[in-house]
């Protein structure tokens, strides 16, 4: 019979207690019991940091799970609750209050967990929390989306088949074009390789360029390689979300594919959870253990380096670059040298930011904390502590070997006005490869041949600046250009003129770039209209996650360069270089 | 010696260590009874030198930002710590080998090492009362234990020189209740935190993360990766 507090218990909080004793195993027992309130992980947080409130310590956010195992595991806490802390979930309002802890106040970054003398796995309580709240449905709407996209789709855009083949194939093309040769080629599901290529599929819907990167270092080494063409997705938003069985069908898509294609090492692309997930979790999740070896693309450069099969001229990197270490390779997955190494080979001047490795500070990003545009006020102050560390090392370029990591330090730059770019530790060691072999035949470099002739842009942005930067480049390009400096003055143009493309600024006076966007995708007649985001706004992260609308084709943070620009522009028209 | 004390020396002391120990072995089997999570990818690192690691983290506090931005905080852990060993070694000296309690030598140590704690111990407790961010974590188990443990520790330091009635009993009772209540209370973390170190050292030196690279190792590395090791 079910007891007086049970009998007022939401069905959600009934159903949180039943999932939460099927998480139990014994190190989340051992870490839900051992803490003793020492305090010392306090001020090992960055929220903490940045705050100074008591409510962000780890120990404080780790309780708000642990009084429930106190509640219905504890031995005193079953007799005497009050004693030790021990409180049950009883209502939808306890589920979102741990809901905005675990989701919005922690990143699992893990900076707790090495500062605890005693051992405390806290990324681990909270992420035991956030498993059973995805179940529940109490998790942010950017996580959900995404891990629905992720179980679909089978990637985390929700990128189809055709616009993944579509867009290796366009690559393919600017591959040939950057490197002269028609024998460049972006392989597509070839059996027996070196190498399966699992990439970040930001790489194919956003960040083409971390893509040309590898490809070009795979083609200076002459690497037998290919991209799968299912199961292509490294990342794992089980990861984020807690949820196992996400995680297990993600790893299991990656490692069929790698066997199906007998390829004879599995080699992740930059991105810090996709590496941990495929390397360390998703075997675990799956249950498949692959005969061949899972590495990270950077360890597989380090060899190239080592054995002298790629050189690097390290002038063209001249600007002084620190590296920021993803927690996901420093924490949890084992890689700390191998990005300084490539950087020390790769630029004029590497300065360590300090503190570093293991102990470095979160880019404020981790956790899947991108795809929550609920909590980006309370992130980018958090992202405080990251911005100080950036600034004191006097760097003019931050790399990182992290997709996430990147957006986060991206945002977090422009908030904290620090003088930086960012870029992946991938791209700045292909801007320094020697390329020896000679083509075949050369494909003749194309530039200024006016690939834009015959399409109309709308350009939408309040700043006069940047309208007369976008408008100069485009026409210099062939392109029409029809210009908007507000939201209603956009619609109109767009309602009358039908332009190929439009360009979007999110932060405008009257009518915002956000709900210009989702009236366009509301609009039947006008879904289909690409849509470039260029903005400084955080607001962005909600167009890309939330699966309200179809995501924005592109999105560039500002201050934006001509060659970005132009590289995504042709991306969204589908328009390659030879035209 | 006294009839009463005598028995509060020896056998209420056994009783209740033997209560303490049916709980102790009752937690355990508590705990192995919850399947642990099994690692099964390859590995990249040690085992072994992530849980010796692990464990070592004690004795270095130069490993964890923690302790190595507050030197102080490890002394008073270290003095703390230690004043409470002490303690709980003389409640087995003085009743079976009290002769060792004669030395006045000894009781000096003794007295200065539990004093020393008794001082880290009244830090700890104006710590957790003043400091917003340690009242928010902390639960009347918290308050209590390290009140109580204050309390012991003042009666351990009377009753080091074994020649204070009062004092005796005050400390051999408060050491019977101490071991009863304790498995019980945040204070049998000590039976936990082999558990919790263990667990975390295997894993972080399963992938190579533990031991934790510092700038020192750093040189090392890098010639194995230099050497394609």
């Amino acid at each position: 019979m079910a007891s007086r507090s049970e009998s007022i218990k939401s069905d959600k909080a009934i159903k949180a207690i039943e999932l939460f004793r099927k998480r139990m195993n014994r190190q989340a027992i051992i870490s839900m019991g051992v803490c003793v309130h020492c305090g010392n992980c306090t001020e090992t947080c960055h929220y903490y940091q940045a705050t100074k409130d008591p409510k962000m310590s780890p120990s404080y956010k780790a309780d708000k799970v642990r009084k429930i195992y106190k509640k219905h595991f504890d031995w005193l806490g079953r007799v005497l609750p009050g004693w030790v802390g021990a409180k049950d979930i009883s209502t939808d309002a306890d589920l979102e209050e741990l809901k905005d802890i675990c989701f919005g106040s922690c990143t699992m970054c893990r900076r707790c967990t090495f500062n605890c003398p005693m051992g405390v796995d806290k990324a681990l309580i909270i992420r035991t929390a956030r498993g059973i709240l995805t179940e529940l449905k109490v998790a942010p709407q950017g996580i959900l989306d995404v891990n629905k996209d992720q179980w679909e789709v089978g990637n985390q855009m929700g990128v189809s088949d055709e616009e993944y083949l579509e867009t290796i194939d366009w690559l393919s093309e600017e591959l040939q074009n950057e490197l002269g040769d028609p024998d460049a080629k972006m392989p597509m599901d070839i059996p027996d390789c070196n190498i399966v290529y699992a990439i970040n599929p930001r790489e194919v819907k956003y960040a083409p360029m971390s893509l040309l990167a590898s490809a070009k270092i795979f083609y200076a080494v002459d690497e037998s390689w290919t991209l799968p063409a299912k199961g292509w997705d490294n990342t794992n938003f089980g990861l984020f979300s807690g949820d196992n069985a996400l995680g297990g069908h993600m790893g299991k898509l990656v490692f069929e594919n790698v066997q199906r294609l007998n390829g004879k090492m599995l080699v992740t692309s930059e991105c810090g959870h996709g590496y941990r997930s495929t390397k360390w979790e998703s075997p675990n999740w799956s249950g498949i253990i692959m005969k061949q070896p899972i590495l990270n693309f950077l360890e597989v450069v380090c060899d190239y380096v080592n054995s002298g099969r790629l050189k690097l001229d390290k002038s063209r990197n001249k600007e002084p670059v620190t590296y920021h270490d993803p927690c996901n390779y420093a924490r949890s997955g084992g890689i700390t040298e191998e990005p300084r190494f490539l950087l020390r080979q790769s630029v004029m001047e590497f300065r360590e930011m300090y503190p570093n490795r293991a102990d470095n500070w979160c880019c404020s990003g981790g956790g899947g904390a991108m795809s929550m545009s609920e909590y980006s006020k309370r992130r980018l102050e958090a992202a405080r502590i990251k911005a100080e560390q950036l600034k004191a090392t006097g760097a003019k370029i931050v790399a990182t070997a992290c997709h996430n990591c990147v957006d986060a330090l991206t945002d977090l730059i422009r908030h904290y006005k620090l003088n930086m770019k960012v870029s992946l530790v991938g791209e700045m060691v292909a801007n320094a490869v020697v390329i020896e072999k000679k083509p075949r035949v050369a494909v003749p470099v194309v530039r200024g041949d006016a690939f834009l002739k015959g399409y109309t842009i709308l350009v939408v942005d309040d700043e006069p600046d940047m309208v007369t930067f976008l408008s100069a480049v485009f026409e210099d390009n062939g392109g029409t250009v029809i210009k908007a400096s507000n939201g209603d003055e956009a619609l109109t143009a767009l309602r009358r003129q039908k332009p190929h493309l439009m360009t979007l600024d999110l932060s405008m006076p009257g009518k915002s770039g956000v709900e210009v966007f989702e009236e366009i995708r509301r609009d039947q007649k006008l879904t289909r209209l690409p849509i470039f985001v260029i903005s400084g706004q955080p607001e962005l992260r909600k167009l890309i996650y939330d699966n309200s609308f179809a995501p924005p084709e592109g999105y560039a943070d500002k201050p934006i360069d001509e060659e970005r620009l132009l590289l995504t522009v042709r991306k969204i028209l589908n328009i390659p270089h030879r035209s | 010696m006294d009839e009463f004390l005598k028995i509060l020396e020896d056998q209420v002391q056994i009783v209740a260590l033997s209560i303490m120990a049916i709980v102790y072995i009752s937690k355990v089997i508590w705990i192995m009874r919850f399947k642990p999570f099994v690692e099964k990818t390859p590995a990249k690192g040690s085992h072994r030198a992530g849980i010796a690691y692990s464990f070592a983290t004690i004795a270095m506090p130069w490993s964890m930002e923690s302790s190595s931005k507050k030197p102080y905080k490890y002394i008073e852990f270290a003095l703390f710590h230690l004043g409470v060993l002490t303690a709980i070694l003389i409640s087995f000296i003085i009743p079976y080998w009290p002769q060792v309690m004669e030395s006045t030598a000894v009781v000096f140590l003794t007295r200065t090492i539990i004093g020393l704690a008794l001082i880290a111990g009244l830090i700890r407790i104006v710590r957790r009362i003043a400091f917003a961010s340690m009242r928010v974590i902390s639960s009347p188990d918290d308050y209590f234990s390290l009140f109580l443990l204050e309390v012991w520790l003042f009666f351990a330091f009377w009753a080091a020189a074994n020649n204070n009635y009062w004092m005796l009993v005050g400390f051999f009772a408060l050491t019977a209740f101490f071991l009863i209540y304790v498995p019980f209370s945040k204070i049998s973390h000590y039976l936990l935190w082999p558990f919790a170190r263990y667990y975390l050292g295997k894993h972080l030196g399963h992938r190579g993360v533990y031991p934790k690279i510092s700038e020192r190792s750093v040189r090392q590395v890098t010639n194995a990766i230099n050497q394609g090791v």
